[in-house]
């Protein structure tokens, strides 16, 4: 498996995990309020588990609540993610 | 026998019943340990672990959400509300009430408590402290919040009217059929779903309770550590749990053929003005209470055929409230029968009066009486028919709910028999 497989594979589960949701619906294409019936409330909670899920001891990971706020699909997130290093 | 010269419209009755309690979720469950004096307390793994001085409670380890709710709803509720939505949905089944044919913005839902979602708080400030504030849940505050159980049982169910809370910790949820009486009878719902819901069985919520000398420290045989009234009492055992009763008028009863267990005819109310945890030595709080619930109810004392009492197993509650009783019955005190459903729940706080009223409206409707269990030995100070140990077949008509709260908050809810 591909790191970028991997890790994919690690946030649906987490996400599947958070919003209560069967994971063949979080799909890379899900939007997380359309789809996965997340709202603001899932999607804050949802960030802070990403956080806790990818930092290690030598990079916390942080998502500021502004970036937080753009992010609404799993492809968002998964982007998100690939940018901010995480892998 | 009817009390009431009112007219159907103007009596308000209980008709569903959902417990879930230590021991039994269901009306059926229920009322049969409570015939049978089974004890819901245990040895409780969470407070051995921590080291407890008081490892003891009267939980519901079987209790499972998805059972009730979708695990989404679940997951943004404390466990105090995840068991007043349960409640609720057993009560409103137990009826046999169709939800769908009720106005919804008739419908009410008052579900009080003691401490709401004290858990949470206690879980939360354990991520602000070691992870920092950003890792705070952004379910946090509606988790936690007290109005939350009332709130989540109008979301979950689609209830319209309004949705009330009160805390007032020991006498909570009989002030919760005190107020959907009211609201009712004000003509401001049709029906209500009225209880009380508690959740703090934790080691926060113990070490409070036995700092305060409060809790009973009879670890080695749990069953027995709720001894209401006996000499040996040392204190109550703490438990969970959520009481609802759907509530509606006679008349909306009978137009739908609904089986009746017992009329709400009043309540009554008071403050100690005393002390924050003691009760008033004299028991002038829970008494002039009881008088109050008898007057607005326009029964006279020799009317009461049963107390179902606040009996919490401390040695000063259970001595005081007997005093109460006698100030308030006199002689007619000898008469009457007195039992503590806390020797076998254990002290459910916020959810502890709905849990009394829901044993006397199922004691009034069968004519029997539950017991105080583990009343083995005589306390001079504690001199009432307290049925102990066995429950006892006796058709009556009247009855009492005591609930006296920390804090002095006393509440008393006054139930009837009614004929078909």
């Amino acid at each position: 498996m591909s790191d970028d497989a991997s890790l994919q594979s690690r946030v649906c589960q987490l996400v599947a995990d958070q919003l209560r949701q069967p994971l063949e619906k979080v799909t890379a294409e899900a939007h997380l309020i359309d789809d996965l019936d997340a709202d603001s409330l899932d999607i804050v909670d949802l960030t802070i588990a990403i956080e806790e899920e990818f930092s290690t001891d030598d990079h916390q990971l942080e998502i500021p609540e502004e970036d937080a706020a753009e992010i609404r699909t799993m492809q968002d997130l998964l982007s998100y993610l690939a940018t901010a290093g995480v892998s | 026998m009817t009390f009431s010269d009112r007219s159907a419209d103007e009596r308000v009755v209980i008709t569903g019943i959902g417990p879930v309690t230590p021991i039994g979720t269901g009306v059926d469950a229920f009322w049969e340990s409570l015939t049978q004096g089974r004890s819901g307390a245990r040895r409780v793994p969470e407070l051995i672990e921590a080291g407890l001085k008081v490892q003891i409670a009267a939980d519901i380890p079987s209790f499972t959400p998805a059972d009730y709710m979708e695990t989404k709803s679940a997951r943004r509720m404390a466990r105090f509300a995840q068991l007043g939505v349960a409640a609720a949905r057993l009560a409103v089944a137990d009826a046999g009430l169709d939800l769908e044919a009720v106005e919804a913005e008739r419908a009410a839902a008052v579900i009080n408590t003691g401490g709401g979602g004290v858990t949470t708080i206690a879980q939360q400030s354990e991520v602000l402290n070691e992870k920092g504030p950003g890792r705070v849940s952004a379910m946090f505050v509606p988790m936690m919040a007290g109005n939350m159980a009332s709130c989540q049982v109008s979301i979950e169910l689609g209830l319209r009217g309004p949705a009330l809370t009160s805390l007032a910790a020991c006498a909570a949820s009989v002030y919760a059929f005190i107020d959907s009486r009211r609201l009712l009878l004000d003509g401001e719902a049709d029906i209500a779903l009225a209880g009380g819901t508690e959740s703090n069985v934790s080691a926060l919520g113990i070490s409070g309770l036995a700092n305060m000398q409060a809790l009973s420290r009879r670890n080695d045989d749990p069953e027995a550590a709720s001894r209401p009234f006996d000499a040996d009492r040392d204190g109550f055992v703490f438990g969970e749990g959520a009481v609802v009763c759907l509530i509606e008028t006679l008349q909306s009863a009978r137009a739908r053929g609904a089986r009746i267990y017992a009329e709400i005819l009043g309540g009554g109310r008071s403050a100690d003005a005393y002390h924050i945890t003691a009760p008033d030595p004299d028991g002038d709080g829970a008494a002039r209470a009881m008088s109050a619930a008898l007057r607005n109810a326009r029964l006279n004392p020799d009317q009461i055929g049963y107390i179902c009492a606040h009996g919490t197993s401390t040695p000063l509650n259970d001595a005081i409230e007997t005093r109460a009783i006698r100030t308030v019955f006199g002689s007619h005190a000898d008469a009457l029968a007195v039992s503590s459903v806390k020797s076998m729940t254990g002290h459910l706080m916020g959810a502890a009066g709905a849990l009394s009223g829901a044993a006397t409206a199922l004691a009034l409707y069968h004519g029997v009486l539950p017991p105080t269990i583990n009343l083995d030995t005589a306390d001079p100070a504690c001199d009432l028919d307290y049925v102990p140990n066995t429950a006892r077949d006796c058709a009556f008509d009247a009855a009492i709910v005591n609930g006296f709260g920390f804090g002095g908050q006393n509440g008393v809810a006054v139930l009837a028999r009614v004929d078909d």
